[in-house]
C-alpha cells in the first residue's frame, strides 16, 4: 500500500495528494518550521499557483509564518520563478511556494526557498525536516506577531528581469504557440504578448483551480497530443507546454513533433555556451550524454551529480557563478546563470527561441545537427533489502567500464551508458541505457534481465 | 505553585495564551472539528482587535477551507453584530476569534451555530469530542471552498434591530451628550456610528483606535474605568459607556462619573424590556434579588442558572424569556434582538429610559429596589472545596440551600453565594440583603468560615 496516501515529506518539502494523505495540519505545521527555522527581521514571501487547494494551504503558510513573528509578503497566484525572483528584490529572508508543479489537480505541495530564491541546500533542508518533527516551533507572544501584506506587482517585476537578459523586440515576428494548462505561465505571458508585442498564441489559457484541461505533464508525448495539430495549420515555427507553475516546459518543432525532454538542456547547453564557452554544465547521472559532446564543442565539461533536485543545489553551491553555463535535468528542467539557477520555463523557452533566431534554424533543424543518441528506459518494482547485492552483481558484469556509485550504479564507455537506480518518488528501480547511434537493445535487455532476476 | 489556565480546550471552545500555548496548530484543528461539525456551508468568521487575531483568523480559515467550508470573512466586529450576521445570511455557523474582556496576550475561539447562537450543552460536547477523536471531513482540491470579505452589512443589520425596540426619535430629541471608552476593541468600528448616527448623541469618545492595543485593563469595572469617569465629568456628559474589546458588554457611569454597579445596569435593563416583550426573565445564581422584585411587578418569573453566559441563555432559549443576563459580568442578553450579550441594546434601554423618564442615570438608579452587595475572593487549596460548602452549609442550617453551581444559601431577605472559578484557583463569595449591616456582617461570617478551615 506504499504510496496510497501521496504523502510525501522530504527534505525536498512537503507533497501529496490533498485531502487524502495532505492535510491543512501538514501545511501549517510545515511552514511552522520553516518559520521557526529562519531568521526574523526581514519579510518572507509566499506565492501559489491556482490549485483550489492552495487558498487553503496559504491561509495555514501565512497563519504558521505571522505566529512565528514574520512579516508576510503575499503575491497571490504567480510561478514558482516568479516568487524565486521576488526573494531578492523584496530582500526577504526565504520564500515558500505552495506549487504541485507538474503533478495532477488533487496534488499540492510547499517548496522552501532561502533569501537568494533557490531551493534550500540538503543540509539546510534536514535542519527543516528536524525541526518539523520536533514539533517546537518558535511561536512569539501576542505583542510581536507578524502582518501580512500583499504585493500584486511580482509578475511585472518578473518580466522586467527577463527583459534585462533577452532582446523581446528580436523576438517579435516568430509565432509559437503554447499550451498554459489552465496555469501560472497564462498571466505572464499574456502580459508579455501586450508588452513587447510577441506572437504567442496562447491555448488553456485561463487559470482554473478545480481541474486543468489535461495532466500537467511536461513530456514529448504530451506536448505532441496537445499542440501536434495546431502548428502546421497556425504556421507557428515551434510549440511549448508549461507545467502548472511554469518551472518545466516542454517543446515541439515546426512540424508539430514532440521534442524529447531530454533534449532541453543540450539545446540550452549548446546556446549558452556558444556566449560563455568554457564554462561547465551540471546534470544528474541518468541524463543524456550528448551533452558531454557539446560541452567539448564548446571547450566546457560536464560535472554529473546524484538524481534529484537537492544535488543539483549541492552542485551549483560547490562553484563560482561565473564557471557555470548551465545546470539541468534529463526532465527538461534548466537553470540558467542570469536567473540566479532557477528552474524557468519560461526563460527557457525564450532562450530556445533566442537561439531559432540567432541561428536562423528551426528547433528541428538544430537537433539534426546534432550526434545521434539513442536512450531506453525502463522500471521493475522495487525489492529494497536486494538491491545492494543487485548493484555489486552488476558492477562486477562489466569489469572494462568506469563506474559511478554516486547515485546507485552508473557505468559507462566512450560511446554508452547505463544507469540503475531506486526512484526517489516511487517504490521503482529505475534501468537507463543510452548508446551513440543505435539503440543499446542488447544492452539493454541483458540489464533488465539481472534486474528482474532479484525481484 | 500557581494554577494559572493557559490554555483551556472545554465544551464552550477555546482560550488560551497566544504563543506557546494557544497556536495556530490547534486553532486550525479546532476550527476543521467545527466545519466538520456543521457539515461544509458557508461559515462566518470575525474577530475583535486583537494583535493575534489576523494571523489566528488566517488559522481559522485554513481549518474550515480544508472541512469543505466557505468562508465568509467578516473582520473587525462586536461579537453580537457578527452573531445577528451569521443568523441573517442563513450560515451554517460561525466563529469569531475574541477573548472577550481577558488581557490583550489571551484569545479564544466563541463557535456559534446556525442561529447565530450558542451551541447548547449536548452540542459542545459532541464538537469536543470531535476535536479529540481528529476524525475530520478533509475535502479534496475540486471541493476546497473560497474566502469571501463582507465588510459593510452587519452593522446595519445589528442596528436596525436595536432601534426597532426603543423609540430612536425620542431619544434623538434629547440630544445626549454621551462619553464612550471602546477601549480600542471591536465597538470602535461601530459604536461612534450607533450613537450619533442613529441615536442623535453627542459623542465624546477616547479609545476608538482599533488598529492600538487596549489602553486599560479589558474588563470593564469600576476600578479600570477612570479614564470614563474623568472624561464624563470634564465633558460634562449625561452618561459614559464602556465596552470591552469585543463589545459584548457594558458598563456605564451616571452623570457624575461613577461608575453605576453591573447589576444595576441589567436591573435597568429588564425593567425597559418588561415594558417592551412579553416574557420571563432569566439570571446566574449570583445576579442581584432586585431582578425577582421588578418581575414581580410586571408578574413575570425569574429562572436561575449556574454562572457562565452558556448556561444562562441554554435556560433563556429553553423557556423563550424576554430578558436575561448576569449581573456581575455587565452582560444584558435581549432574544428580541438576538440570544446573546449585547452591549448595543443595553446602551439603547437605558437612554430609551432616560428619555422616556427624564430622570438621570443616578435617579433611574436610585429608583431601584435598593440591595447591599460584596463579594471577594478566597484562595484555596486543591481537595479542599468540598469540606468548605460542607462546612457552609452546616454553619447556616436555617437557610434554604441551592447546590446547583457551588453553594447558594437563601434567606428572605439576603443570600450567600460560594463558587469556585472556572479561571483560577479561586473561590468566589458573594452576599446581598436588603440591610447594608447585614450585609457585610454575612460576608464577614462566611470569609471566617472558610479562612479558618
Amino acid at each position: 500500500m506504499r504510496g496510497d496516501s501521496g504523502l510525501r515529506i522530504s527534505p525536498v518539502g512537503l507533497r501529496g495528494i490533498v485531502g487524502r494523505g495532505l492535510t491543512a495540519t501538514h501545511f501549517l505545521d510545515f511552514a511552522a518550521a520553516f518559520g521557526t527555522y529562519i531568521e526574523r527581521g526581514r519579510p518572507v514571501v509566499v506565492g501559489r499557483d491556482p490549485r483550489s487547494s492552495g487558498r487553503m494551504a496559504r491561509e495555514g503558510v501565512v497563519s504558521a509564518l505571522m505566529a512565528c513573528g514574520h512579516e508576510v509578503i503575499d503575491l497571490g497566484v504567480v510561478s514558482t520563478p516568479v516568487v524565486q525572483h521576488a526573494l531578492q528584490r523584496l530582500d526577504a529572508a526565504g520564500g515558500i511556494a505552495i506549487s504541485a508543479s507538474h503533478n495532477a489537480a488533487e496534488w499540492n505541495a510547499l517548496r522552501f526557498l532561502g533569501a537568494n530564491g533557490t531551493y534550500l541546500p540538503t543540509a539546510e533542508s534536514n535542519e527543516l525536516l528536524d525541526i518539523y518533527h520536533l514539533r517546537k516551533f518558535r511561536f512569539v507572544e501576542w505583542d510581536s506577531i507578524g502582518t501580512l501584506r500583499e504585493d500584486a506587482t511580482a509578475i511585472e517585476r518578473y518580466i522586467d528581469d527577463l527583459e534585462q537578459v533577452f532582446d523581446f523586440a528580436a523576438l517579435r515576428g516568430m509565432r509559437v504557440v503554447v499550451d498554459c494548462c489552465n496555469g501560472t505561465s497564462a498571466p505572464t505571458l499574456r502580459r508579455i504578448v501586450d508588452r513587447f508585442g510577441l506572437d504567442l498564441i496562447l491555448i488553456n489559457e485561463r487559470v482554473e483551480g478545480d481541474a486543468f484541461a489535461h495532466e500537467p505533464t511536461t513530456s514529448a508525448r504530451m506536448v505532441e497530443l496537445q499542440l501536434g495539430p495546431l502548428i502546421q495549420p497556425l504556421q507557428a515555427r515551434a510549440g511549448f507546454l508549461f507545467d502548472i507553475d511554469s518551472d518545466r516546459v516542454a517543446m515541439a518543432d515546426d512540424r508539430g513533433r514532440g521534442v524529447s525532454e531530454e533534449m532541453m538542456l543540450p539545446l540550452l547547453a549548446d546556446h549558452l555556451m556558444t556566449h560563455m564557452p568554457g564554462r561547465i554544465a551540471i546534470t544528474n547521472l541518468s541524463s543524456s550524454a550528448l551533452l558531454e559532446e557539446v560541452a567539448a564543442k564548446h571547450g566546457g565539461r560536464v560535472v554529473r551529480v546524484p538524481v534529484g533536485r537537492q544535488a543539483a543545489m549541492d552542485a551549483l553551491a560547490a562553484y563560482r557563478p561565473e564557471q557555470i553555463a548551465v545546470a539541468g535535468e534529463g526532465t527538461g528542467a534548466v537553470m540558467m546563470p542570469q536567473f540566479r539557477f532557477i528552474y524557468d520555463g519560461i526563460a527557457s523557452m525564450l532562450a530556445v527561441m533566442t537561439m531559432m533566431r540567432e541561428r536562423g534554424q528551426t528547433v528541428r533543424e538544430i537537433l539534426a545537427s546534432y550526434p545521434r543518441y539513442e536512450i531506453l528506459k525502463g522500471e521493475i518494482p522495487l525489492e529494497s533489502p536486494r538491491v545492494p547485492a543487485l548493484l555489486m552483481d552488476l558492477q562486477d558484469d562489466y569489469p572494462d567500464a568506469r563506474v559511478d556509485r554516486s547515485d546507485g550504479l552508473r557505468v559507462s564507455w566512450p560511446d554508452r551508458w547505463f544507469h540503475v537506480r531506486v526512484s526517489q518518488t516511487e517504490p521503482i528501480l529505475r534501468v537507463i541505457c543510452e548508446q551513440r547511434g543505435e539503440a543499446p537493445s542488447a544492452l539493454f535487455e541483458s540489464l533488465m534481465d539481472k534486474v528482474r532476476s532479484y525481484s | 505553585m500557581p494554577r494559572e489556565h493557559l490554555l483551556k480546550i472545554g465544551v464552550s471552545g477555546v482560550r488560551g495564551v497566544v504563543g506557546e500555548f494557544l497556536t495556530p496548530s490547534l486553532t486550525l484543528s479546532f476550527a476543521q472539528a467545527f466545519g466538520t461539525y456543521v457539515g461544509g456551508g458557508r461559515v462566518v468568521v470575525g474577530r475583535d482587535t486583537r494583535t493575534s487575531g489576523p494571523m489566528l483568523q488566517h488559522a481559522v480559515h485554513c481549518g474550515l477551507l480544508a472541512a469543505g467550508c466557505d468562508v465568509v470573512d467578516v473582520g473587525v466586529l462586536p461579537t453580537p453584530t457578527m452573531q445577528i450576521y451569521v443568523e441573517h445570511i442563513r450560515a451554517r455557523g460561525g466563529i469569531g476569534l475574541t477573548a472577550s474582556h481577558n488581557p490583550p496576550e489571551y484569545n479564544a475561539l466563541k463557535l456559534f451555530n446556525a442561529e447565530g447562537q450558542f451551541f447548547n450543552h449536548y452540542e459542545r460536547n459532541e464538537l469536543l469530542d470531535l476535536y479529540h477523536q481528529r476524525d475530520f471531513s478533509q475535502a479534496q482540491n475540486a471541493a476546497i471552498g473560497h474566502v469571501r470579505r463582507d465588510d459593510g452589512t452587519a452593522k446595519s443589520i445589528h442596528i436596525g434591530r436595536v432601534l426597532a425596540k426603543v423609540d430612536a426619535d425620542r431619544i434623538k430629541r434629547r440630544k445626549f451628550k454621551v462619553a464612550l471608552d471602546a477601549v480600542n476593541g471591536a465597538g470602535s468600528v461601530m459604536t461612534p456610528e450607533f450613537l450619533t448616527d442613529s441615536l442623535g448623541c453627542r459623542l465624546d469618545a477616547i479609545a476608538i483606535d482599533p488598529t492600538k492595543v487596549f489602553p486599560r485593563i479589558a474588563e470593564p469595572r469600576p476600578d479600570t474605568l477612570g479614564d470614563l469617569t474623568a472624561l464624563v465629568q470634564k465633558s460634562g456628559a449625561d452618561v459614559g459607556f464602556a465596552q470591552d474589546p469585543d463589545a459584548d458588554r457594558l458598563a456605564i457611569a451616571d452623570e457624575t462619573g461613577h461608575v453605576v454597579d453591573n447589576d444595576d445596569v441589567l436591573a435597568l435593563a429588564v425593567l425597559r424590556a418588561l415594558a417592551v416583550v412579553p416574557g420571563d426573565v432569566v439570571v446566574n445564581l449570583t445576579t442581584s434579588a432586585a431582578i425577582d422584585d421588578i418581575a414581580k411587578t410586571f408578574h413575570r418569573r425569574v429562572y436561575r442558572t449556574p454562572v457562565g453566559e452558556a448556561n444562562v441563555v441554554d435556560t433563556m432559549r429553553a423557556v423563550r424569556a424576554a430578558i436575561g443576563g448576569e449581573g456581575s459580568a455587565g452582560g444584558v442578553i435581549f432574544p428580541a434582538v438576538q440570544l446573546c450579550r449585547d452591549s448595543y441594546i443595553a446602551m439603547a434601554f437605558l437612554l430609551d429610559l432616560m428619555a422616556e423618564t427624564g430622570q438621570t442615570v443616578s435617579q433611574l438608579v436610585a429608583s431601584l429596589p435598593a440591595y447591599t452587595r460584596k463579594s471577594g475572593k478566597v484562595p484555596f487549596a486543591h481537595g479542599r472545596l468540598g469540606g468548605l460548602m460542607q462546612a457552609l452549609e452546616e454553619g447556616f442550617p436555617e437557610a434554604e440551600a441551592d447546590r446547583s453551581d457551588g453553594l447558594k444559601l437563601i434567606w428572605p431577605d439576603r443570600w450567600l453565594h460560594v463558587r469556585a472559578s472556572n479561571t483560577e484557583p479561586l473561590l468566589r463569595l458573594a452576599v446581598e440583603a436588603r440591610d447594608g449591616e447585614r450585609a457585610l456582617a454575612l460576608y464577614d461570617t462566611a470569609w471566617k468560615l472558610l479562612t479558618s478551615l
